[in-house]
């Protein structure tokens, strides 16, 4: 090393240096690290901590550095709530940025209102969550189900529909919407099933869909066994209809190899989106993790984006004053690898959705786009 | 209706399988094995190292009686063995048991869902429908389960000392059996099954650390209601599991999911002594 460029890195050092002795500005994230979500949250502890690199690698936000606080919410509404407190009221964090179940965001949220913190929450749910203090940068039911049923309508002409879910909260949300778009777009709903969330005998739902006569299926369960099980009961029964798949992510396709080829999803992000933004993000994932990584996802990519919109808005406002933050947080956007994202509809964001159709190899191969897919009237004002 | 016929007697087979070695264990011991539901894990993941080692899936059925079997030998040393006197506290330590060794598997493995690639694939046509091949095919492994069962308990040296200690033990003893080993080569056999069926299940269900949970309690509930044999084990399989497809085909499949454990609380209300012979 040659003493101009030492004194050069020097330089560097003393510049990160000084931007990194500010008070930190400290970003807290409640995760399902235990529990249901196990499996997924590493992957948006992974993202978070990519994009807080990224941002104090450029000199943070308004010269101050970012942290994290990760804390388990063990998936569930009693460890959420210890979590939130913790991250509000001991760590003081300025914003929670995460995802988690509906059971943890609903317990979170009271905690929420009174530490008066603003709240992205970044996983897709079944809509209609409305604090002052919450923006939420996933899809909900109006994005993600049209465009397998319009699929299925106009590809496939499908006409009768079969639906199989999981009996709770999610299972149940997404399939009564469902089924009143089929209704609503000339279908017929000719069976409506579901088993407790952990039911693995598919048996006599399956023998039910092969006499109904449907010509495509629909399914919500909750993630992991229910839907591998029911995934490969159907395939060992024969059945070949288009196969809609609400709950399945391209990691679980493909694992599960061969059972899972031709299932349709509908997501907004699938990791073959073929955008500069995306490929720079997968890199660095890949440079930083390396072996480590875990599949970036559905799940995982907004709350990279979420730290992002974070950022943007703590800017737009001039400081990490709450009420100004969230009144920026509805006008700035984000470019990030689902493109360009604003959560400007009822602090839910208009977002481009994929249908995919799983392959052989179990990669996701994109069908279709459907570009700003409105989310809806999620929450209206009151009148 | 030809559909349903099947359904009933594929479930009936796949819980014959599961609730064999529950079977096994109540009879000679005259505990419940709550660990049974762990055991079954076991051999869902022992077929899992063994198909990512390339082993033919023949093979992983054996392999995965072995590790179920050395499980469960060593859990009656060390645990099983001191609570033979005391079945009740033996309940809650088989549960504890099955709690442990579902973390450990955890730890190894991780939480996630695995895959194992199936042997059979696709549907066969049987008198006109047609019907998954590997669930047709459990009928045949419930039968050759059964038969191994009952020629070991019936024809080999073994089964007549186990059967010595299952009418009475202490005459048994009396008479130079050695009831210790008797337990344990029981336990063992009783562990090894449950594995097997692990195994087998594989095809048809995922396999996570929690996957033999949703079997125990319908296994539990059809050896409670057997009383003991292998012919009425086999009976109450039929009989409870296909009102369990009935059930679920004609009501609702949630309600489907409780009807074995309610029919046989009924049915050993009225008749305490279940299916057997009194």
């Amino acid at each position: 090393m040659t003493s101009r460029a030492l004194l050069a890195s020097f330089a560097f050092v003393a510049a990160t240096g000084s931007a990194l002795a500010a008070d930190p500005i400290r970003i807290g994230v409640p995760v399902g690290l235990s529990g249901a979500n196990s499996v997924v949250a590493p992957s948006v502890v992974q993202s978070a901590e990519l994009a807080v690199e990224e941002i104090n690698a450029k000199g943070g936000i308004l010269g101050r550095p970012l942290a994290l606080d990760v804390a388990d919410d063990g998936s569930g509404a009693a460890g959420a709530q210890k979590a939130f407190d913790a991250l509000i009221f001991q760590k003081k964090v300025n914003v929670l940025i995460s995802m988690e179940t509906s059971a943890a965001r609903n317990a979170g949220l009271p905690i929420v209102a009174r530490g008066k913190t603003p709240y992205i929450y970044t996983s897709f749910y079944e809509g209609k969550s409305c604090s002052p203090y919450l923006y939420v940068n996933a899809w909900v039911p109006e994005q993600q189900v049209p465009p397998i049923v319009d699929y299925f309508n106009k590809e496939k002409k499908a006409k009768q529909y079969f639906l199989i879910g999981s009996d709770y909260a999610f299972g149940r949300g997404m399939l009564s919407f469902t089924k009143a778009y089929i209704e609503k777009t000339g279908g017929k709903v000719v069976g409506e099933e579901y088993l407790p969330m952990d039911g693995s005998d598919w048996t006599s739902i399956i023998s039910k869909l092969k006499a109904s006569g449907a010509d495509a299926i629909v399914t919500s369960t909750a993630g992991g066994a229910p839907n591998v099980t029911l995934t490969k009961q159907l395939r060992a029964a024969g059945v070949s209809l288009p196969y809609g798949n609400l709950a399945v992510d391209e990691g679980t396709a493909k694992s599960m190899g061969a059972d899972a080829a031709d299932i349709y999803i509908s997501a907004s992000y699938v990791t073959g989106i073929d955008s500069a933004a995306n490929k720079k993000f997968l890199a660095a994932m890949g440079k930083k993790f390396g072996a480590d990584l875990k599949t970036p996802n559905d799940l995982s990519v907004p709350e990279y984006e979420g730290v992002y919109a974070y950022k943007a808005a703590v800017e737009k406002a001039g400081g990490t004053d709450p009420q100004k933050v969230l009144a920026a947080l509805s006008e700035v956007s984000v470019d990030g690898p689902r493109g360009t994202i604003k959560m400007d509809k009822q602090r839910h964001a208009p977002l481009t959705m994929y249908l995919g159709q799983v392959q052989a190899d179990g990669g996701v191969k994109v069908i279709q786009s459907f570009p700003n897919v409105d989310p809806g009237a999620q929450c209206p004002p009151k009148s | 209706m030809l559909i349903v016929a099947l359904d009933a007697v594929t479930t009936a087979a796949l819980l014959l399988i599961i609730s064999s070695g529950l079977l096994i264990v109540f009879g000679v011991m005259k505990i419940i094995n709550f660990a049974h539901a762990a055991f079954i894990t076991v051999g869902a993941y022992a077929a899992l190292v063994g198909a990512r080692l390339g082993l033919p899936w023949v093979l992983l059925v054996p392999v995965a009686f072995a590790a179920g079997a050395a499980c469960g030998a060593l859990a009656e040393v060390t645990i099983v063995r001191r609570l033979y006197q005391r079945p009740l506290d033996a309940i809650l330590a088989t549960w504890g048991l099955g709690i442990v060794i579902g973390q450990i598997v955890t730890l190894i493995f991780g939480r996630e869902v695995q895959f194992v690639q199936a042997p059979i694939t696709g549907t066969i046509e049987l008198l006109g429908v047609d019907y998954s091949a590997y669930r047709i095919a459990m009928i045949g492994a419930a039968l050759v389960v059964a038969l191994v069962f009952s020629a070991l308990l019936n024809g080999t040296r073994l089964g007549l000392s186990t059967r010595a200690v299952i009418m009475n033990e202490m005459l048994a003893q009396g008479l130079g059996v050695d009831s210790a080993r008797v337990r344990l080569v029981t336990f063992a056999i009783g562990s090894g099954l449950a594995a097997l069926s692990g195994a087998l299940i594989t095809p048809l269900s995922s396999v996570d650390p929690n996957m033999g949970v949703p079997w125990l309690i319908s296994a539990f509930m059809l050896v409670m209601v057997s009383g003991g044999s292998l012919l009425t084990l086999a009976v109450s399989s039929l009989v409870l599991g296909g009102l369990q497809v009935i059930v679920s085909t004609f009501v609702n499949p949630i309600l489907g999911g409780l009807t074995i454990a309610i029919c046989a609380a009924v049915v050993l209300r009225v008749r305490p002594e279940g299916f057997a012979r009194a």
